[in-house]
């Protein structure tokens, strides 16, 4: 079997993927025995190893199926390492994989990558960290998705059950910027060292960004978020969420400024993320009819200040944040995983 | 032209079903409640309406810890020591 395809036109090969149904709608990359080959040297793996397996869907997710997935997303060979940490991220226990991967709610798989390895393969954490436009980010969350579809059969309309989905879908990964931030970086929370590199997965079906140009300190800033990560539409309002915020440009520079710790925000957002239970029966997201008591009983919306992730991203200017609620913490957790390079 | 198959089917297990009982009269009924709103419910009123008319008796209920999870050997140990069928659900 050549190595390349030399002389066939390269939409050709593009139309063939296509064909085959492996495609998540862009075109791909067509691989070569030389660049599955790179792919796999860049992760440091031999073809067979298993990175993890799903029992539950009878999943086993080989080395070399990622690296043909990840040739085919448009990954350079050192992004490999990324990719690999993500996927195994997924297939953990405490992931829960099935659920946020083939559920109605449709979520993407947001990959937060932390330490030394963000400048090395140029990950963007700056401005339009959550866009287009850098090709880590957009390839590696690429072929952590290209992966899910085709390695571990998450094809929407068959194992993936999206009403929706969401184009977070297609790709979701960023950076922190570990530089310009309040607190230590988030993987430092998370068990790790500063100096090591991590890509946390997190599982997400919505992304809002938060506004405020007035706030010069964290009360009316957080309230802000306590009020959109307690929206009525909101998934998991009952008392068991878990949520990714976003803190960006100068929002981070008003914590930073106050001196309020990581811990301080967390609790501030558990203590104001809340509705009423009436306004929950009022639009059935909870049963029965509304009593009298209900229109003064809360309904909190986090039970720990640890169901609250707090990262910094984006860039210097601006007054936008965002935040991410989870799928929900009962159902599924955020996953660290470190980042092995060869 | 080669093409790079980027797939992995689903290894394979080999499945027996169980034979379907003729009657479920004097039955032992066994319910996974997969922690879905409401799913304790449905399965309620769906055994209820399964002794009534066809004579099956709830004889162990477990609950699954979320529905992403799968259920716990243990209660599976227990549902095939309890029940001579199960009902599980449900979905959205």
């Amino acid at each position: 079997m050549p190595d390349t395809d030399a002389g066939v036109e390269p939409h050709v090969l593009i139309e063939a993927y296509y064909d085959a149904g492996w495609t998540d709608g862009l075109p791909v990359v067509p691989p070569t025995e030389a660049t599955v080959a790179a792919m796999l040297a860049g992760a440091g793996l031999k073809g067979h190893e298993v990175l993890g397996e799903i029992a539950g869907r009878n999943t086993v997710v080989t080395a070399d199926k990622v690296a043909i997935n990840a040739v085919m997303a448009g990954c350079r060979p050192e992004y490999a390492p990324v990719v690999v940490a993500a996927l195994r991220g997924l297939c953990r226990e405490e992931f829960a994989y099935h659920g946020p991967a083939s559920s109605t709610g449709g979520s993407a798989m947001v990959l937060i990558v932390n330490g030394p390895i963000i400048e090395r393969l140029q990950i963007n954490h700056g401005n339009n960290a959550l866009g287009q436009g850098h090709r880590a980010n957009a390839t590696i969350g690429r072929a952590v998705r290209l992966s899910m579809m085709n390695v571990m059969n998450t094809r929407p309309g068959f194992l993936d059950r999206a009403t929706l989905g969401n184009p977070g879908k297609y790709a979701f990964c960023f950076a922190e910027h570990e530089l310009d931030h309040p607190w230590a970086p988030f993987h430092t929370t998370r068990g790790f060292a500063a100096r090591d590199s991590t890509v946390t997965v997190y599982a997400s079906n919505s992304l809002y960004q938060i506004y405020n140009q007035l706030a010069a300190t964290p009360e009316p800033l957080l309230l802000e978020f306590a009020d959109a990560l307690g929206n009525l539409g909101a998934p998991n309002l009952k008392g068991f969420n878990e949520s990714l915020l976003i803190f960006a440009g100068e929002h981070a520079e008003i914590l930073r400024a106050s001196g309020w710790s990581r811990r301080d925000v967390q609790q501030f957002l558990v203590e104001h993320t809340r509705r009423r239970v009436a306004d929950l029966k009022r639009t059935a997201r909870l049963p029965g009819e509304i009593t009298t008591a209900d229109e003064t009983t809360w309904r909190y919306v986090f039970d720990s200040p640890h169901d609250l992730h707090l990262v910094c991203a984006g860039g210097r200017a601006g007054s936008w944040s965002a935040c991410l609620p989870g799928w929900g913490k009962k159902w599924t957790r955020a996953v660290t995983e470190r980042i092995i390079e060869p | 032209m080669k093409l790079f198959d980027p797939t992995t089917a689903p290894a394979v297990r080999v499945l027996t079903l169980a034979t379907r009982p003729a009657s479920l009269a004097g039955l032992r009924l066994g319910l996974v409640d997969n922690t879905k709103f409401n799913s304790d419910t449905l399965l309620r009123k769906l055994a209820d309406r399964l002794q009534r008319r066809h004579g099956a008796q709830v004889t162990v209920t477990r609950r699954k810890r979320s529905p992403s999870h799968e259920i716990d050997e243990n209660d599976i140990k227990t549902l095939r020591s309890q029940a001579d069928l199960v009902v599980s659900g449900i979905g959205d």
